[in-house]
């Protein structure tokens, strides 16, 4: 069942409440009360279908976006793939340390093996947080300089600059490489650790990685299947913008 | 198999569609679905743009769009699976790899889709832990001290096209596709010990 704006946000997340961050990272906060989607979104100056593509393409996997969806906001998709940033490194990310650093502490664990399994983390943890700082620091200027031409007709000489040396097609390559490294932690956890006295600390990690690995896995479609495809259309309506105008 | 097999279904109706699905769901299989209700523009476009390893093609819905003309590049790598009901000829069929009946009762299904995945090397009759082999043994050793394909080749005296089989069965077997990984793996096994390489 798909997410409408009729819906009660309490029904929603009763319905599934893996959707908790997502509906966070919009500002939306508990304490919905009786309110409708459509209510809560008003409230908080959110564009309704925006937030419902968003949504329900987390909710349901084989959700498949919109058409509209391709004259969203750029800088409003930005903004909440910031947030979604902002929620991996400030919050989950810091929440699997404390585990981890439960477990070196625990002195029924071989030094080696503990040791192995937090550098192993924390090297994951370097790629992700180079991964995103890439986005940020790359990608989403780029996106927001193409949207402000479009808009104004201000910054052509920068954007061809950029272009040059970067494409949104690159990007859709980019992410798989970090996701192979979370998915080697979870196996050598699950198949290869030495066996412990009591697991129930790993079990929590593991839980973690699970839902680190299944948030990060939607990020990416949402990136895939809305991103790219406004940049595409942008970047299009740019070069015939360019090609047509003085420069030709 | 550790790798999520794309799979591209294209179909209209949905509970042909959660059928499918769920029929995948029980085989040993990890897989991700995307899905068009039909093609609407192309083939080839449709296929550049979810690059699947699978298609699951309604015949109905794709027949108007593809005359069965296979030669752009995208087509090297996807297996066409076309489903079809007691309406269709197999004649009409006979441009997909494989074809699939939408008819069948739910052990015929299942064991259709298990032959055609077993033939396209996508279901592996074996179980996922397998030990390795003393020789993925001492590729594995040379990968986690840190060395290239070049050099285990050289060392070993085989091709670095053999090396990369090697490593990649030893991914397969054991799961772990980064050197990082595989290096903790054979400290963790004793295959190298921890103070022979610096591991990050």
């Amino acid at each position: 069942m798909l997410i409408n704006e009729e819906m009660k946000m309490a029904e929603v997340i009763h319905l599934n409440h893996h959707l908790l961050h997502v509906i966070n990272r919009f500002g939306i906060q508990l304490g919905y009360g009786e309110k409708t989607v459509k209510q809560l979104c008003a409230e908080h100056e959110l564009p309704l279908p925006f937030f419902l593509e968003i949504v329900n393409t987390f909710h349901d996997p084989s959700y498949f976006p919109v058409d509209a969806m391709l004259r969203f906001d750029a800088a409003l998709l930005i903004r909440y793939l910031q947030q979604t940033h902002a929620y991996y490194l400030e919050f989950r990310i810091p929440e699997i340390e404390q585990y981890i650093t439960r477990l070196t502490t625990d002195e029924s664990w071989d030094e080696a093996v503990k040791r192995l399994i937090r550098d192993f983390f924390h090297q994951y943890v370097f790629e992700l947080t180079q991964h995103i700082k890439r986005e940020e620091d790359r990608v989403y200027p780029y996106v927001l300089a193409l949207a402000h031409y479009l808009e104004t007709g201000q910054g052509e000489k920068e954007l061809v600059e950029s272009l040059m040396h970067y494409s949104i097609q690159e990007y859709e390559n980019e992410h798989d490489d970090v996701e192979s490294k979370l998915f080697d932690l979870k196996n050598i956890i699950i198949k290869y650790i030495p066996r412990p006295k009591d697991s129930r600390i790993l079990n929590l990690i593991l839980h973690e990685l699970f839902e680190l690995e299944d948030d990060l896995h939607n990020h990416s479609h949402i990136e895939n299947m809305i991103l790219v495809p406004i940049v595409e259309r942008m970047e299009k309506e740019f070069f015939a913008l360019t090609r047509n105008g003085r420069h030709d | 198999m550790i790798e999520a097999v794309k799979i591209l279904l294209i179909e209209p109706s949905y509970i042909i569609k959660e059928g499918l699905r769920s029929a995948l769901g029980r085989l040993n299989l990890s897989f991700r679905i995307d899905e068009v209700d039909e093609v609407k523009e192309n083939l080839v476009l449709t296929l550049e743009k979810f690059t699947p390893r699978i298609v699951f093609a309604n015949h109905r819905a794709l027949e108007t769009k593809w005359a069965g003309n296979r030669s752009a590049a995208v087509f090297d790598e996807v297996l066409l699976v076309g489903m079809y009901n007691e309406k269709v000829t197999l004649f009409e069929m006979a441009r997909y790899d494989e074809v699939l009946c939408i008819e069948e009762n739910k052990q015929q299904i299942i064991s259709s889709l298990q032959n055609i995945l077993k033939k396209a090397g996508l279901l592996s009759n074996e179980s996922e832990t397998e030990n390795l082999s003393e020789r993925e043994r001492e590729v594995l050793r040379f990968v986690a001290l840190g060395l290239t394909n070049n050099e285990i080749a050289e060392r070993l005296f085989i091709s670095t096209f053999t090396v990369m089989t090697h490593r990649k069965n030893i991914t397969r077997k054991l799961g772990i596709k980064t050197v990082s990984g595989l290096t903790v793996y054979a400290i963790l096994n004793k295959i190298i010990e921890s103070g022979e390489v610096n591991v990050f």
